[in-house]
């Protein structure tokens, strides 16, 4: 099997030959397959809590049947590993795989979108990675190298990178010498960022992170709540009693749901932590010529890596928490379009510098588009008619609508929560007109917009796929326009500026597409 | 002298005032069968419903709760009015759709009350597809279904075009795609 063949060859990180895996890899399937259970097997959690004693009583019936469940799996992780095959040639990367339904994947290099290396917790020890490589468009076709010594996956990746479309080397240039260029842990990395632990901590108070962990526990909802319940009951509070407000006084009742809450957002707020140091632990955003890689993960460790030319959108967003706290996210943004396998904890295809300060952010935004001017471009405010069209065709009838029902039904009460309503909407929508702006230069197009936070978008003309000019009735006779730009990344609004400025921009924005002749990607 | 076949009316210098605009495109009126087509169909769907909600207030094999017999000529009543009123505004709306082509672009406008003008630039598309159902088969018209990257929810789409003239844009813009990529 393990023919060498010609000398030049020697330095290729793997054969010609249809490989099989590390036997390591036999973990890996059987992780694949618990998982693939319990994410099917969440619907029969109640049922099976609710006969639980039953079960129990009859171990003759649940012990054989684990047993045998127990021994299925390991024969289905083994032969999967068995049957698992790849093979790597003239820049063409083949697996075979599949129990039931056979698979064969034919991934020439330069089709590779993406290359990403993961690190669970269990190959950590051992040295593997996993390589998942993703390819463009056709979302059916990616693929998964399973178990590679961490080494191989380095070099490998190095090769298949040479190979993808956005460097103009011809493919022969690639892969023979690879070893010989590009020593396993690229040297010529250049360290952009890092996050601390405290980083991560800020970022977990400012960001929601919680999914993260809720993903996880999903399965055990149920138990968890009544565990809850019955250490309550334990510690002498009783729910329903609490809130009785026959036993307690209005004020009283108000104080444990203030507590309450309080208690809750601070759960929260530390689930939040926890679940941005298992995503963002030990994060690095490092550079190399025209590449950035980003690293990061407590347990698994994501690798993503993304060339400058695949970069659609660069996003800096800043909720109210973070403004005080003066952090911001930044956002590379790549192509977004197939959102079906988005995978949560992974934060997918995108590099999000979680939580920098704002000189910090600048500086990485210069470096990307060196000739950017987000920092400096004066952005132009959209028509105030978005404040009349919001609050005097939508929210006032709504006001008055209800002012006229209170009115005729003597409910004071009403009446007040109404305009009370009324002004907090109001004051809403003039905090998001106040928000919006837009700005463009020779190459760029800027946004700014947000509600109680600010977000700022800046995407280089060229990479418009698609333009489009809206105009309502109302909008015509004020002479205004809404433009929306689609993106790889995902659309971009913006509403009711001038409806010669947003010509214009379309005008210009076709114009770079139609002349720049570069690719988007 | 300028070689005869060289054109150059989209891409000016870069200046402003010389860059093509989306304002003075030259639209083209979508084929004449288009609009009376939908017409029939929204109609004959519409009837369909009426009738089955009639045939369901008249039978007397499933009895229902009488509050919601009672109910039916209403909803139907309301059901009627308010499809005319759509249809009919679907049909000035299919009047109103217009497309255009530059050597570099798509363009497809259309609404009556909202105006939309969606600009497809040919560097940017990544498939196009021509559809035909079963009616558009019989009235030959097509549908141009243009796939950029930007995700299937922004698919650029150009409909009741006569087959012919959407044959001619489908296979124009197969060789200005490759003449753009390659250039």
């Amino acid at each position: 099997m393990h023919s060498v063949h010609k000398s030049s060859h020697e330095h290729q990180p793997v054969a010609n030959d249809w490989q099989k895996l590390s036997p390591i890899a036999i973990v890996y399937f059987v992780m694949k397959i618990i998982r693939g259970v319990f994410a099917n097997i969440v619907y029969l959690i109640p049922a099976l809590a609710y006969s639980y004693s039953n079960i129990i009583a009859y171990p003759y019936i649940w012990l054989p049947i684990l047993l045998i469940s127990f021994t299925a799996l390991l024969l289905g992780a083994f032969w999967s590993f068995q049957v698992y095959r790849f093979r790597l040639s003239d820049n063409v990367l083949e697996i075979r795989s599949g129990l039931f339904r056979k698979k064969h994947v034919n991934l020439p290099f330069e089709r590779i979108q993406n290359v990403k290396i993961e690190q669970p917790l269990y190959y950590r020890l051992t040295g593997y990675a996993c390589l998942q490589l993703d390819t463009a468009g056709s979302a059916k076709q990616e693929a998964q190298l399973v178990a590679l010594p961490l080494v191989l996956a380095q070099q490998l990746k190095q090769q298949i990178l040479r190979v993808s479309p956005e460097s103009s080397a011809p493919f022969s240039a690639a892969p023979t010498h690879a070893k010989d260029s590009y020593p396993p842990f690229a040297t010529d990395e250049q360290l952009i960022n890092q996050r601390s632990l405290p980083d991560l901590v800020l970022h977990g108070i400012t960001n929601n992170r919680v999914w993260i962990l809720l993903g996880g526990l999903a399965p055990f909802y149920d138990n968890i709540v009544n565990k809850i319940n019955i250490l309550l009951m334990d510690l002498g509070i009783n729910l329903n009693d609490m809130f009785n407000l026959q036993v307690h006084s209005l004020w009283q009742v108000g104080i444990y749901t203030l507590s309450l809450t309080l208690l809750f957002m601070f759960l929260l707020m530390l689930f939040s932590v926890t679940g941005a140091i298992i995503s963002y632990y030990g994060y690095t955003l490092s550079k190399t010529e025209n590449r950035y890689i980003r690293r990061s993960g407590l347990f698994t460790k994501h690798e993503v890596s993304m060339p400058l030319s695949r970069l659609q959108m660069l996003v800096q967003q800043q909720d109210w928490l973070d403004i005080l706290l003066k952090r911001v996210n930044l956002k590379l943004e790549q192509m977004n379009a197939r959102l079906k396998q988005a995978d949560h904890s992974a934060a997918n295809n995108k590099i999000i510098v979680p939580s920098i300060t704002l000189t910090q952010s600048r500086a990485i935004i210069d470096d990307i588009y060196p000739n950017n001017q987000l920092a400096n471009v004066s952005f132009s405010a959209i028509s105030g008619f978005f404040m009349l069209r919001y609050i005097g065709y939508y929210l006032f009838p709504l006001c008055c609508l209800i002012q006229s029902i209170a009115i005729i039904k003597h409910n004071i009460a009403l009446a007040a929560i109404g305009l009370v309503l009324f002004a907090l909407l109001s004051t809403l929508v003039f905090l998001r007109w106040r928000r919006w702006g837009y700005a463009f230069d020779e190459n760029f197009v800027y946004l700014r917009k947000g509600l109680l936070g600010v977000d700022y978008y800046c995407f280089p003309a060229f990479k418009v796929q698609q333009c489009q000019f809206k105009q309502s009735i109302m909008m015509k006779r004020r002479h205004l326009a809404t433009v929306k730009y689609v993106l790889a990344s995902g659309a971009i609004t913006i509403p009711l500026m001038p409806e010669t400025i947003a010509l214009g921009l379309i005008n210009r924005c076709l114009y770079q597409v139609e002349s720049s002749q570069r690719s988007w990607m | 002298m300028l070689k005869p076949d060289f054109n150059n009316e989209n891409i000016a210098e870069l200046n402003n005032t010389t860059v093509p605009q989306v304002e003075n495109l030259n639209l083209q009126v979508l084929a004449q069968q288009y609009a009376p087509l939908n017409l029939i169909i929204n109609g004959v769907l519409s009837l369909l419903f009426l009738m089955l909600g009639a045939l369901v207030y008249v039978q007397n094999w499933i009895v229902l709760p009488s509050a919601l017999h009672n109910f039916i000529p209403y909803a139907l009543c309301i059901f009627a009015v308010t499809s005319l009123l759509i249809i009919s505004l679907n049909f000035l709306a299919d009047k109103q759709k217009r497309y255009a082509l530059r050597q570099l672009d798509l363009h497809f406008s259309s609404g009556l009350m909202f105006k939309k003008l969606v600009s497809q630039p040919i560097s940017r598309i990544q498939h196009v597809e021509l559809k035909r159902g079963p009616l558009e088969r019989f009235k030959n018209l097509a549908t141009l279904q243009v796939y950029s990257a930007g995700g299937s929810h922004h698919t650029f789409e150009i409909p009741g075009l006569d087959l012919a003239t959407a044959q001619q844009i489908h296979q124009f813009i197969l060789k200005n795609k490759d003449l753009i990529h390659n250039a």
